[in-house]
C-alpha cells in the first residue's frame, strides 16, 4: 500500500500530511498519559505493536500474481483506539521509508492516512458496531482486523485516484484501476490476517484477561464466556 | 477436543487455503510476484503517460543497494516484533504461574 516517494504531487503530499497530524498529536497525548498512569497495560501495547511490525514486514504472494503485505493494525485499534495505533503505524512507516525506500518522507502523510489512520478508523467503526452484539467475540476480532486491513488498501486506491484521475472516466475509473491492483490482491491476505489475530486474541484472553477487562475492550461477561469456549489454557495452567 | 482448538484449526485451514491458491496461481501463467506497490507505480505512469523513471523523489532518500539487503532489513523488522512478542507472552505466562503458586 505504500505510495512510492515522488509518485504523489507535492500538493497532495501536503493535504495528507495535514490530515494525519491531528491524529498523531492526539496519539502522543494519549500515549503519554498511558505511560504515566497505566503501566500495567504497556505489555499489551507491546504485543499490538509487535504484530504491526511483524505483519507489515511480510510480503505475501496473492491471487493477482503480485505481492502485498498485511497491516496488523486491527488488534491495536480495538485495545487502544485509533490515535495510539496511528503512532505505532507511523513508526513502522517511517522505518520503511528511511531504510527500505518503501514509501518516502513526502508520501509518508498519505501512507499514514491509509495504513495508520484510515484502516484503523474503519476497523474501529466495525468494533463499536459489534462490541455489544451477541456475536462471538472472535468473529468480531476477525471482522475488525480484516476490515482494517482491506480499507487501508481502498484508501490507498482513493489517494492515487484523486491525484491521478483517468482521462476517460475521471476519478472513478482510475479508482477502479487502482482498486483492482491493491484491494483484490489484499482480500485473501485480509482473511488470513483476521484468522491469525483472532487466534492471538484467544491467547491474550487466556493469559491476561484482566487487561482487556480494564481497558473495557469487551465486557467481563463476554470474556469469561470466550474463556469457557477455549478452555485449553485452564487445563495447561492447572 | 476439536471444540477447544476450533480457532487454531480454522487458522491452519485458512493458511493452507492461502498456500493452495498461491500454488495454483503460480503454476499457471507467468506471474512475477512483484510488489503491488510497483504495479501501482506502473499504473500511475500508464495513466499519466509519463515513464516510471521520470518520477524522481521529492525528498532524497536512502535506497537499499540490493534485494538481499532489503530482505535483511525486512527480516530485522519482523524479528524485532517477534522478539517483543515472545518476551511479553513469556512474561505474562510467568506472572500467571507465580501468582498461582503463591
Amino acid at each position: 500500500m505504500h505510495i512510492m516517494e515522488g509518485f504523489l504531487p507535492w500538493q497532495w503530499c501536503v493535504v495528507w500530511w495535514i490530515i494525519a497530524i491531528p491524529f498523531l498529536f492526539m496519539g502522543v497525548i494519549q500515549l503519554r498519559s498511558m505511560i504515566r498512569n497505566d503501566r500495567d497495560t504497556l505489555p499489551l501495547l507491546g504485543v499490538c505493536g509487535a504484530f504491526i511490525f511483524i505483519l507489515s514486514a511480510l510480503k505475501l504472494p496473492s491471487v493477482t500474481g503480485s505481492c502485498s503485505h498485511p497491516t496488523g493494525t486491527g488488534l491495536s485499534t480495538m485495545c487502544f483506539g485509533v490515535c495510539i495505533t496511528s503512532i505505532i503505524g507511523a513508526i513502522v512507516l517511517l522505518f520503511q521509508s528511511l531504510l527500505l525506500a518503501h514509501g518516502g518522507l513526502s508520501t509518508l502523510g498519505a501512507n499514514m492516512v491509509s495504513m495508520a489512520i484510515g484502516g484503523p478508523l474503519a476497523g474501529y467503526a466495525i468494533y463499536r458496531l459489534l462490541k455489544n452484539s451477541s456475536l462471538n467475540i472472535y468473529i468480531t476480532v476477525f471482522l475488525v482486523t480484516a476490515v482494517a486491513d482491506l480499507v487501508t488498501y481502498v484508501i490507498t486506491s482513493f489517494e492515487l485516484a484523486v491525484a491521478y484521475p483517468s482521462q476517460v472516466g475521471g476519478i472513478i475509473a482510475s479508482f477502479g484501476a487502482f482498486f483492482a491492483i491493491f484491494a483484490v490482491t489484499q482480500l485473501p491476505l485480509a482473511i488470513v490476517e483476521g484468522c491469525v489475530l483472532a487466534l492471538v486474541f484467544k491467547y491474550i484472553i487466556a493469559l491476561k484477561p484482566e487487561i482487556l477487562i480494564k481497558l473495557q475492550v469487551f465486557s467481563e461477561d463476554q470474556i469469561s464466556r470466550a474463556q469457557q469456549q477455549g478452555s485449553m489454557v485452564t487445563r495447561t495452567d492447572g | 477436543m476439536i471444540g477447544t482448538y476450533k480457532l487454531e484449526l480454522i487458522t491452519v485451514l485458512a493458511i493452507l487455503g492461502f498456500i493452495a491458491i498461491f500454488l495454483f496461481v503460480s503454476s499457471g501463467g507467468n506471474h512475477e510476484f512483484s510488489g503491488s506497490d510497483d504495479i501501482g507505480s506502473q499504473k500511475i505512469s500508464e495513466l499519466t503517460g509519463k515513464p516510471v523513471e521520470s518520477y524522481q523523489p521529492l525528498i532524497p532518500q536512502y535506497e537499499p543497494p540490493s534485494a538481499e539487503i532489503e530482505a535483511t532489513l525486512f527480516a530485522l523488522q519482523s524479528a524485532f516484533g517477534a522478539l517483543v512478542l515472545g518476551f511479553i507472552f513469556g512474561y505474562w505466562l510467568g506472572q500467571r504461574k507465580s501468582s498461582q503458586t503463591t
